[in-house]
């Protein structure tokens, strides 16, 4: 039965459209996939020497034991926001003659295959083989790194456990959190030391191997904890882990109506990005990008020319309008076909579209402006953010808008925000690219001129030019657009 | 009001739709029926220009439908919850369409009060948006968008689909009204009594292709019953 199930499983996963369609996308996550495990495991292997880099004479063994109650706690953390809980793939054989508790066991397992559960593993067994047997020999070695694993699989199980209990009593996993960080609270006053007790009982776990019993009955514990609390709750409308749908406040903004058609486009746009999680956690990225200049203008190297920091001027005030704008029109492939039969022109559904990037460009510019306060530098920033935004507003938002007639492939919104690739397609990686390098390029003949200056003031001009002359280079969009739209309409109708 | 000339849609060398001529006069209401797979839906959004035909052309009032958007000032249409927006409640779906046609909130509301039978007090003021409404609901809202511009012509997939029979029989209603003001109406249905009683016209598609295009009389539901019957 297991078996079959986990045939349907595989099958769901190379069968699923994103899967199939995306065949090159695929390969370069997948390679990117490979590149960041092998760095993992490279950081396993050459633990003994970062530790002794960062600490020099300290023993290697006994400062990742200290680390590693630390490391476990992060995990929750990150696991809390990230991992997704397998559960809803079960609702289709729940009315068949398929015992519950098989049902549950599978659930359970499936969460196991996490990529969560095997980057320690990845990191932690080249560690232990090379600097552990010499500590522990081999039998105390592969004692910690069992425990090591039991302990992840305990975090998983947690997680599991708790983010459901969150719909269910929401105030046990609040106590639980609050639990944690008291402790880390603690740990910080230096009342207790979660290092220290850490250090003591992962040593513990290599010298005697008894030790691995405590976590082994956790790990039962906790799995069982699972497995009734699942089983009482084989309901879908239970099992899924989901807020009750509030409505926010539904009144128009106010200020928007002014502008009568497009006003009202605008309107609808930012509902749908406040009511996704997906699109929410793209806008939000964003704005933590606007530190991104730290980066750059820290260091001497760059500030003193002009190419480098026309890249982070770029970067930043379009970035905003870039993470939304390069999926545009994929967020609203769900009500497209809507779209195209209302009365509505592309060219005002166009439109709308400037009319709402060119705010965002002027949000992320004027906070940019506060790099200005930094000493020596900080009118050279402002001066080459000022030619930046421009050129983001008059050139890159058509390039974005014309790039965004190469989308074909929906985005579901109802999925979750992380690890969802649905949507990544060839044109987002060509796009960034022309965004970004373009204007260096216009720069390039004036900075070796040994005229930096009037590079920068191209590059706004440009802007300047391409914004007055929107309404034209909107109708070279919007005529592509009416060519493509067949394509498009019907790569969004297919879920 | 439309005229449809050799229209052909083939996918992967099948004939999905096959129509060499079809006229339809303004006023006249015409009920497309035919198993799954008829192509009436192909049909559909290939006059509201959301397929690109193989060949052939559809014309409304006239004119290309893919050549301007003129059609779109007096088209009111549903085919499937891709015509909703489904993160919007209800009520700023419509405030939304209704922007679109130009129409004041004034106008809005008063066309939803029109529509308080039909809505059966399970549309408006549910605090829900539209994805968490059941399918029939959904299509509730969908038809009463479409209707609300007051549109000429009115294309309908399947309205009666979905729907629990009271709400059935106040659709009906609603659409005969609506025939009687003088619009011009496409809708599919499954349901043979339904589409009889409201159009005047019947279209049988068969894989394609028209078979049958009679006008309503006392023996059509035999004779579709019978064409129907394996």
């Amino acid at each position: 039965m297991i078996k079959l199930l986990l045939s349907h499983q595989w099958k769901e996963a190379s069968r699923s459209s994103v899967w199939q369609k995306n065949l090159a996308v695929n390969l370069v996550l997948g390679f990117f996939m490979l590149i960041m495990l092998l760095y993992v495991v490279l950081i396993g292997f050459f633990m003994n020497e970062l530790v002794q880099a960062l600490k020099p004479g300290s023993n290697t063994v006994e400062m990742v034991n200290r680390a590693l109650l630390y490391y476990f706690l992060t995990d929750l953390g990150l696991r809390f926001f990230m991992q997704e809980l397998p559960v809803l793939g079960i609702q289709p054989y729940l009315h068949l003659p398929v015992g519950k508790g098989k049902l549950v066991h599978f659930v359970l397992w499936k969460s196991i295959t996490s990529l969560f559960n095997f980057l320690p593993l990845l990191m932690f067994i080249p560690f232990a083989v090379r600097m552990l047997p010499e500590v522990y020999g081999t039998g105390g070695t592969w004692m910690w790194v069992l425990g090591m694993f039991l302990i992840t699989l305990v975090n998983n199980f947690l997680t599991l456990y708790f983010k459901r209990q969150l719909v269910e009593k929401p105030l046990v996993t609040v106590g639980f959190l609050l639990v944690v960080v008291a402790l880390a609270t603690l740990d910080y006053l230096n009342f207790i030391s979660v290092g220290a007790a850490s250090g003591i009982f992962f040593h513990a776990l290599g010298a005697n191997m008894g030790w691995v019993a405590v976590p082994l009955v956790a790990f039962v514990a906790i799995y069982l904890l699972n497995y009734r609390f699942l089983i009482a709750h084989t309901y879908p409308e239970e099992m899924r882990v989901r807020k009750q749908s509030s409505i926010g406040e539904s009144a128009e903004i106010g200020f928007l109506q002014r502008f009568g058609e497009l006003g009202t486009l605008i309107g609808l746009e930012l509902k749908l990005i406040m009511r996704h999680k997906r699109s929410k956690s793209t806008t939000m990225l964003s704005i933590v990008f606007l530190a991104y200049g730290f980066l750059f203008y820290t260091n001497k190297m760059y500030t003193d020319g002009f190419a480098m920091l026309i890249f982070p001027g770029i970067f930043m005030t379009g970035f905003m309008m870039m993470s939304y704008g390069q999926f545009v029109p994929g967020w609203q492939s769900a009500h497209f076909d809507a779209l195209l039969t209302k009365r509505l022109s592309p060219y005002t559904f166009y439109l709308g579209k400037f009319w709402m990037f060119v705010p965002a460009c002027a949000f992320a510019y004027l906070v940019t402006l506060l790099y200005g306060f930094m000493p020596t530098i900080g009118g050279k920033i402002m001066a080459i953010n000022t030619a930046c935004f421009l050129y983001n507003i008059g050139v890159n938002t058509f390039v974005v808008l014309f790039m965004s007639t190469y989308n074909k492939k929906r985005i579901d919104l109802s999925k979750s925000a992380s690890f969802n690739w649905q949507g990544v397609g060839a044109s987002q990686f060509i796009m960034m690219l022309p965004t970004l390098i373009i204007p260096i390029l216009i720069y390039l003949p004036f900075g070796l001129m040994e005229n930096p200056w009037w590079g920068i003031a191209a590059i706004g001009l440009l802007g300047v030019l391409g914004f007055i002359f929107h309404r034209q280079l909107l109708g070279v969009v919007v005529k592509r657009f009416q060519r493509e739209k067949y394509a498009i309409a019907a790569g969004f109708r297919q879920s | 009001m439309i005229e449809v000339r050799d229209l052909q849609k083939n996918y992967n060398g099948v004939t999905v739709v096959n129509i060499p001529s079809l006229l339809v006069q303004k006023g006249e209401t015409i009920g497309l029926v035919g198993n799954n797979g008829a192509g009436k839906t192909t049909f559909f959004r290939m006059i509201l220009d959301l397929i690109r035909p193989t060949q052939g052309q559809v014309f409304s009032k006239g004119e290309n439908v893919r050549s301007n958007e003129d059609w779109k000032q007096y088209t009111g249409s549903h085919l499937d919850e891709g015509f909703l927006i489904d993160f919007l409640t209800p009520e700023e779906y419509f405030s939304f369409i209704g922007k679109l046609n130009g129409l004041t909130s004034g106008d809005v509301q008063a066309f939803l009060e029109r529509f308080r039978d039909f809505f059966n007090g399970e549309i408006l003021e549910q605090r829900k948006y539209i994805r968490d409404f059941s399918k029939g609901n959904q299509k509730k809202v969908g038809v009463a968008a479409a209707v609300m511009s007051d549109p000429e012509l009115l294309i309908l997939d399947e309205p009666f689909a979905n729907l629990d029979p009271s709400s059935q029989i106040r659709l009906k209603n609603l659409l005969k009204d609506l025939k009687a003001q003088g619009m011009t109406m496409l809708i599919s249905s499954h349901d043979l009594n339904h589409v009889i009683e409201v159009c005047d016209r019947i279209v049988l598609l068969e894989k394609g292709k028209v078979v049958e295009d009679m006008k309503t009389n006392e023996t059509t539901l035999q004779q579709l019953e019978s064409y129907f019957t394996v």
